[in-house]
């Protein structure tokens, strides 16, 4: 689905790369956390993905198209196959929770009948079919986030980017936010979910790419963190994951 | 983009309205104030212009015809001054209507005129008014060479000098227009911008899920459209209204003012379907292009 070769971004010539030298892939249906501390360059590593930057060198492949030849009329339709949660929710808090979610829809050329039917099976889908006439400010910030979920999974999109999704809600809350995406993830939808929060990430057994200063500095794959039984206390506060000394006649995965 | 899209983005460029009160509200005050100030700079400067025209009008040319010509004579003058082109009127004055004229014009000694009854040396003329006063001295010199023509009396100074003051008010006029437009289309352009700026988070929205720029773009469109022509009905009512207003009290000033107002200020009927047009054209204008132009560089998303 997302595939980082060689990737190297700068935003100003002769200052130090936001990104560098970036290798990555994500399978269809994968479910991936993208960690590292503020300036480590996951910010970056999205807007190449969204199109909304182009490298400076290597390439950026979402579904197998080269983002960077996209021409500009193109890059909605990139976009049209994505669903973006964000920290901030992002809602238009002139609209209620079903315009919110069937406005991302018209605006995607999706049509009425399709929207009509859409929508409330979205919000049953958030919990929150008896929210559809309120407005976001009239919600918690749990119930916030699930509308952004409902939004961004609406028009069925191939890939889901969650940023920093659980960075507004409180710790129980995060959790559902997370199995919640799991289930998104258990649908075959590509699942990118990008935080700083390490505890989290460390409840999921799900794959794990660590950036720092604009490296990837770890790639933990998801059955290898089944088999590591990380304690929540083995991660640093650099956003870096520690690893236990593999165990005798254990190969270490890192 | 698909109809029911169209629909969609339309009823909502409309409804943001409403949702956005305070913000319509300066957009439709300063785009209203704006072009109410133009149209009444526009309506003094056609005023003044018609004024200045109708004071120049008063300046007949007078071609008379020679003494010795025959009545066909006469009659083939008058048809060439018609035809010529920029003679807006002409008036025949025999020689018997020009006495009667003096008479008219020393009333109480009108006898004294009595002698020239049987005797009379005024010569037949033709009282010719120019559409374009600026054609007087060239139009004076190709009435001097008809046939039949005796001579030809026109202000040339005094209709120069009538040109010279409209040329010099139109272009102030004119002046006075644009920088109004200027200031008119920078402060509802920074009104608009306002506005826009206040939700350019909906428009990273609108480009995150996946809208093209025609889509984020039409909303707004149609907002700054249906602005446009709310501010351009409060002005078409307030420069027609205020004009009636004004041609009304003029004619009741009386002395100088009446003279001069009574007889040149164009009449309401003769302006309000131009107010009216313009000020739905330009309101619409302005406001659908401000907003056009405001969001665009929010479209970088």
């Amino acid at each position: 689905m997302i595939d980082f070769e060689h990737v190297t971004k700068q935003y100003k010539h002769g200052e130090k790369p936001a990104l560098e030298d970036i290798n990555f892939h994500v399978d269809d249906g994968e479910f991936v956390f993208l960690l590292g501390h503020s300036g480590a360059g996951k910010s970056t590593l999205l807007k190449l993905i969204l199109r909304e930057e182009r490298a400076t060198s290597g390439q950026v492949l979402v579904d197998g198209k080269d983002v960077a030849k996209l021409r500009r009329h193109k890059i909605p339709y990139l976009r049209r196959q994505m669903g973006i949660i964000f920290q901030d929710f992002r809602l238009i808090p002139t609209m209620t929770v079903y315009e919110n979610i069937a406005f991302a829809m018209h605006v995607t050329n999706i049509g009425r009948k399709q929207i009509k039917e859409r929508v409330p099976y979205m919000l049953e889908l958030v919990h929150l079919e008896d929210k559809a006439n309120v407005y976001p400010e009239f919600l918690s910030g749990g119930e916030q986030q699930r509308v952004a979920v409902a939004r961004a999974l609406a028009h069925a999109p191939k890939l889901v980017i969650a940023d920093e999704p659980t960075g507004n809600i409180d710790p129980e809350l995060s959790l559902e936010m997370m199995e919640l995406l799991e289930r998104v993830s258990d649908m075959g939808i590509t699942v990118l979910v990008v935080t700083h929060e390490h505890e989290l990430v460390h409840r999921f057994h799900r794959r794990v790419v660590t950036l720092k200063g604009g490296q990837i500095i770890s790639d933990i794959p998801a059955d290898g963190r089944a088999d590591l039984d990380l304690p929540l206390n083995g991660l640093d506060t650099t956003g870096e994951i520690t690893l236990k000394p593999a165990a005798e006649g254990e190969e270490a995965l890192v | 983009m698909k109809l029911s899209t169209f629909g969609f983005l339309t009823r909502r460029g409309v409804r943001n309205l409403g949702k956005h009160w305070a913000m319509t509200i300066a957009c439709i005050a300063s785009l209203s104030v704006c072009m109410t100030l133009n149209t009444f700079a526009t309506l003094a400067e056609v005023n003044v212009d018609s004024m200045v025209n109708y004071l120049g009008q008063q300046n007949e040319m007078v071609v008379f015809v020679d003494p010795a010509a025959d009545d066909a004579t006469t009659a083939s003058v008058g048809e060439r001054i018609t035809a010529t082109p920029g003679v807006s009127s002409v008036q025949y004055m025999s020689k018997e209507d020009t006495l009667n004229a003096y008479r008219g014009f020393l009333s109480d000694y009108a006898s004294l005129l009595d002698e020239f009854e049987n005797d009379n040396p005024f010569k037949a003329n033709y009282r010719v008014s120019l559409s374009d006063l600026s054609q007087m001295s060239a139009i004076s010199q190709q009435f001097q060479t008809i046939p039949g023509v005796y001579s030809v009396s026109a202000p040339v100074e005094m209709t120069n000098t009538f040109v010279e003051i409209q040329k010099v008010v139109t272009k102030g006029g004119q002046a006075i227009i644009a920088v109004l437009m200027i200031v008119s289309i920078i402060t509802v352009g920074s009104t608009i911008r306002l506005s826009v700026f206040a939700r350019r988070r909906e428009i990273e929205i609108m480009k995150y899920v996946g809208a093209t720029n025609a889509m984020v773009t039409l909303p707004f469109f149609m907002e700054g459209l249906t602005m446009g022509l709310i501010s351009g009905a409060i002005t078409s009512a307030a420069g027609i209204g205020g004009y009636y207003y004004i041609v009304e009290a003029s004619s009741t000033f009386g002395g100088l003012w009446q003279m001069l107002m009574g007889a040149a200020l164009v009449p309401v009927e003769n302006v309000w379907l131009t107010i009216l047009t313009y000020s739905l054209a330009g309101g619409a204008l302005v406001g659908a292009l401000g907003s056009t132009f405001s969001i665009r560089k929010h479209l970088n998303v």
